[in-house]
């Protein structure tokens, strides 16, 4: 299992795996206003890595800058297989940003090419290392000494880690928890496993450890509180990014806004400011008012995350002023810097539509007709845009009114409680009839042992079912339709 | 005469002088091939027996008669009348011993009545032949499948119709037991197409949800059709598909879902309808598919009123992906007409004005269907209880679930109950 051989394609594997996923949703990012050297700061690890990658992949004016620095980082670690990787896509990069260009003879200083001597000795220090690990556990095993065993596949996964196997690294951070001796220990055990897990972007496994790492009996008594804290924030952080990518805004905002300012260091993952986007952005959407001014607003922990993010602070503040028409320009700027994150990115588009409808629906809900041409004024639309809008909400029930198309004007819709009952109850006695008589008929059906089976035509109809065809779809006695 | 043959009149004879039908209907079962053997002398034999007295005897030989293969030609043409005169003045009491063959002889008349092409003839007299057997009205009998099969080939709908709405309640014995749910899931198919034709859509998609849920193991080709039917009617009356019942067999999901491709598409895409053209021809389903395409656009306009007051013909028709405002107008007026939609048109300045339901559910009329609607529940759930009592009563279920406070309790209980349950 821990040869060597069994590393090397996996190595392989990986990262291709996961240029996959970014290329399947294939969009252009022109002119952020990213500063990389100060985003890519607030990582390490893999969350750098990929972030720059991602950032590479999407964005054309940052591509050389951001593979640059992620050839520059990856030369810190083991990780050989991606560092090729880095150096094709890099090679790719240089060759369509047009030869005759200033970006040539700028890049012709400073790209850096590709070091085969640095791949061949880290192979080779990979390799000593991992058997110098190998053969530490063995001995460890022969010894049985429980935590020293727990140690030794905690180092062998980091190594792991750090060559860029992340199944491996996996394997053997979950081989850890059999040699776990205290609550502190599990505790470590699933944070490494929720890491890697988010490496993989295996969000089931992510939720599960974080929930099994906050039943661990005696995680509220471990001692020092704030490294306490710490650990409950990082799970916070891990579980609202699986929230967020399994799509379920509300629990991500939620576990976001639980996290805390002072103990948010977590650059294996994310940033603070990551915190505050994140959470500011899945509150907004699916948070109504009165829990957005509590929990957000006024908390003075994610406040401190706010203070962060100032556009985000500004954009919330005027959602929460019914300033919409400033606060959707303003979330219009910030949509391109949002659309480089690679977590974010895919669920962007519904996050805005969300806020977007919130923001129709908490506009129209005092009045009792309101004129469109105003509504539209007050978010940048044209009419005839925000009508269709206003269509698909009304139809999904979450605005009661009607559209009085000839002159623009929404109309609160008063529903005649009277006339709904009737239908109502007039609908549920047909569907009860139904229900009762295909209930009766069944009945008779399983009482007299109806059922379809396999009646062959050559075993006549005599002999029942025919065992072992049971499953097959034979055309039975087939009858031509006479219409 | 030979000898064997003698022995069946006799026997049919003294069995029948003293009442012991049961027993007969074992002789008559076994003598099936002497009957078959001998059929140069049947109607000689048949001149022997009286109808009224000896009807199992009677029905058997009918039955020898005209299900053999050949050198029936002759008696083809007398078929029709000999069959009548038995189903009109046979012994009911008689002829239930043995339903099956009863039942027989009248898909002899109906194959015979398709072959010759003369549908229409039978109608009138399967009616009869159902009324006579039936123990009470809302039994089902394989003859249905038989009537229905008539009336759509004669294109003759209503008098099916009186069988059609009573609600089936118990089923006869042969159609259930070891035989061939061929029958069963015919009348439901046939019943279906009978209500579509009628458009009377509700009821049809109730007879294809039946055809498609009956417990299977393999799948029959009667409920693929039905499904396929039952996806269309589905899309006009609800415009999507409605999910199957959770009791569908598993068999049934697994495999009707890939054989129905083309009618699943019509919920995706519009084009579908032009795209699978071939499919449906070939199905026979050409009408219902154009039927689904302009109710949809019905739909659509629909879903038009629960959203805007006023709204500009053009908007309407690019709103549905109608071809033009004349053509938006057209189904407007038909669906105002129809009384799908309540709305105004305003052709000076080509609005239209969507309304709301005049009904305001204050009529002596709508109390009046209230209190139908009402007694039809409760008449419904009085039925369930006591057929919740007889299982009750039940020596089986009885025995099951007090035995059963030794052993395993859940499981057994509820098994019997399962069984009569959903």
């Amino acid at each position: 299992m821990f040869e060597m051989n069994t590393a090397e394609p996996m190595q392989v594997d990986v990262p291709p795996e996961d240029n996959e996923n970014n290329e399947t949703e294939c969009y252009v990012v022109d002119n952020p206003t990213l500063d990389l050297e100060t985003y890519a700061a607030s990582y390490t690890g893999f969350a750098k890595l990929y972030r720059l990658m991602f950032v590479a992949d999407h964005c054309p004016s940052l591509r050389l800058e951001a593979l640059k620095m992620a050839i520059s980082y990856v030369m810190t670690t083991y990780n050989v297989s991606l560092y090729q990787t880095l150096h094709k896509k890099l090679a790719e990069a240089v060759a369509s940003a047009g030869l005759p260009d200033v970006a040539v003879q700028m890049g012709s200083q400073d790209i850096p090419v590709l070091d085969t001597i640095w791949i061949e000795s880290k192979t080779k220090k990979a390799a000593i290392k991992l058997e110098k690990l190998d053969t530490d556990l063995k001995n460890y095993k022969t010894n049985s000494i429980k935590e020293s065993i727990r140690r030794g596949h905690d180092d062998l996964g980091d190594h792991y880690l750090d060559c860029g196997d992340l199944t491996s690294a996996l394997k053997c951070y979950s081989r850890a928890r059999d040699y776990c001796t205290s609550g502190k220990h599990i505790i470590m055990m699933c944070l490494n496993v929720v890491k890697v897990s988010v490496y993989l972007q295996n969000w089931a496994h992510v939720l599960n450890y974080v929930s099994k790492a906050e039943g661990t009996p005696d995680f509220n008594e471990v001692p020092g509180k704030d490294s306490n804290q710490s650990i409950l924030t990082r799970l916070k952080c891990a579980a609202g990014l699986a929230e967020l990518a399994t799509k379920k805004y509300k629990s991500a905002a939620k576990h976001f806004l639980a996290a805390s300012i002072d103990h948010c260091d977590y650059p294996e993952l994310l940033s603070s400011n990551n915190v505050a986007i994140y959470g500011g952005l899945c509150a907004l959407a699916t948070f109504d008012r009165s829990e957005l001014q509590k929990q957000v607003i006024v908390s003075s922990s994610f406040k401190l995350f706010l203070e962060l993010e100032p556009q985000l602070r500004d954009i919330i503040f005027k959602f929460y002023e019914s300033k919409y028409a400033s606060c959707l320009r303003l979330l219009d700027e910030i949509r391109d810097n949002l659309l480089l994150d690679m977590y974010l990115a895919p669920h962007l588009n519904s996050l805005y539509m969300q806020i977007r409808n919130r923001a129709l629906i908490q506009y129209f809900s005092p009045y009792l007709s309101a004129d469109m041409r105003l509504m539209a004024a007050a978010f940048n639309r044209t009419v005839n845009a925000l009508e269709d809008e206003l269509m698909l909400l009304i139809l999904d029930g979450q605005i009661q009114a009607r559209i009085d198309s000839h002159n623009k004007i929404l109309y609160a819709k008063d529903v005649d409680q009277r006339s709904t009952t009737f239908e109502r109850s007039l609908a549920m006695g047909k569907e009860y009839q139904r229900r009762t008589s295909m209930l009766i008929l069944r009945a008779a059906m399983l009482k007299n042992q109806i059922h379809v089976k396999n009646v062959g035509r050559d075993t006549g109809p005599q002999s029942g079912e025919a065992p072992g065809s049971s499953t097959s779809l034979t055309p039975r006695t087939f009858d031509t339709v006479p219409l | 005469m030979a000898s064997p043959l003698e022995q069946f009149v006799d026997n049919v004879r003294t069995m029948s002088a003293s009442g012991s039908f049961r027993e007969l209907c074992e002789v008559i079962g076994k003598s099936d091939e002497v009957l078959q053997r001998n059929s140069a002398h049947l109607p000689t034999v048949l001149e022997t027996l009286d109808i009224q007295q000896h009807s199992l005897g009677v029905l058997a030989v009918l039955v020898a008669k005209f299900s053999l293969p050949q050198g029936a030609e002759v008696d083809k043409a007398n078929m029709f009348k000999q069959i009548h005169d038995f189903i009109t003045n046979c012994n009911g009491e008689q002829v239930r011993f043995s339903p099956e063959l009863y039942a027989e002889l009248c898909h002899l008349l109906t194959n015979h009545l398709v072959d010759i092409k003369q549908p229409i003839r039978g109608i009138e007299i399967l009616k009869k032949a159902i009324r006579k057997i039936q123990l009470f009205d809302s039994q089902l009998t394989s003859i249905h499948a038989d009537l229905c099969q008539l009336c759509l080939l004669s294109k003759c709908m209503k008098p099916a119709l009186e069988f059609l709405d009573t609600d089936v309640t118990g089923i006869g014995t042969e159609l259930g037991g070891n035989n061939d749910s061929k029958h069963f899931l015919l009348y439901y198919y046939y019943g279906g197409m009978i209500y579509t034709a009628m458009k009377n859509y509700d009821r049809a998609l109730y007879f294809f949800e039946v055809v498609v849920t009956v417990p299977a193991m393999v799948v029959s080709h009667i409920m693929l059709e039905a499904y396929k039917k039952y996806i269309l009617v589905s899309f006009i009356l609800h415009g999507k598909i409605l999910p199957m019942p959770k009791y569908t067999s598993q068999v049934v999901c697994r495999f009707l879902k890939p054989l129905s491709v083309a009618y699943h598409e019509l919920a995706t895409s519009t084009h579908a309808a032009s795209k699978h053209r071939e499919t449906f021809v070939r199905d026979k389903n050409m009408g219902l598919v154009n039927q689904v395409l302009s109710s949809m656009y019905k739909k659509n306009i629909q879903r038009l009123t629960k959203t805007f007051l006023t709204l500009s013909l053009s908007d309407v028709a690019s709103r549905v992906q109608l071809g033009g405002p004349s053509q938006a107008e057209n189904y407007i007026l038909n669906m105002i007409e129809e009384g799908e939609i309540y709305a105004m048109i305003n052709q000076k300045d080509g609005m239209v004005v969507f309304l709301d339901s005049p009904e305001k559910y204050a009529s002596p009329e709508t109390l009046c269907v209230l209190e139908q609607q009402m007694a039809a529940c409760t008449k419904l759930h009085q039925y369930i209880q006591e057929m919740d009592e007889q299982i009750q009563v039940n020596p089986q279920y009885v025995k099951k679930s007090v035995g059963s406070h030794d052993e395993d309790i859940p499981a057994t209980s509820q098994n019997s109950k399962t069984t009569y349950s959903m």
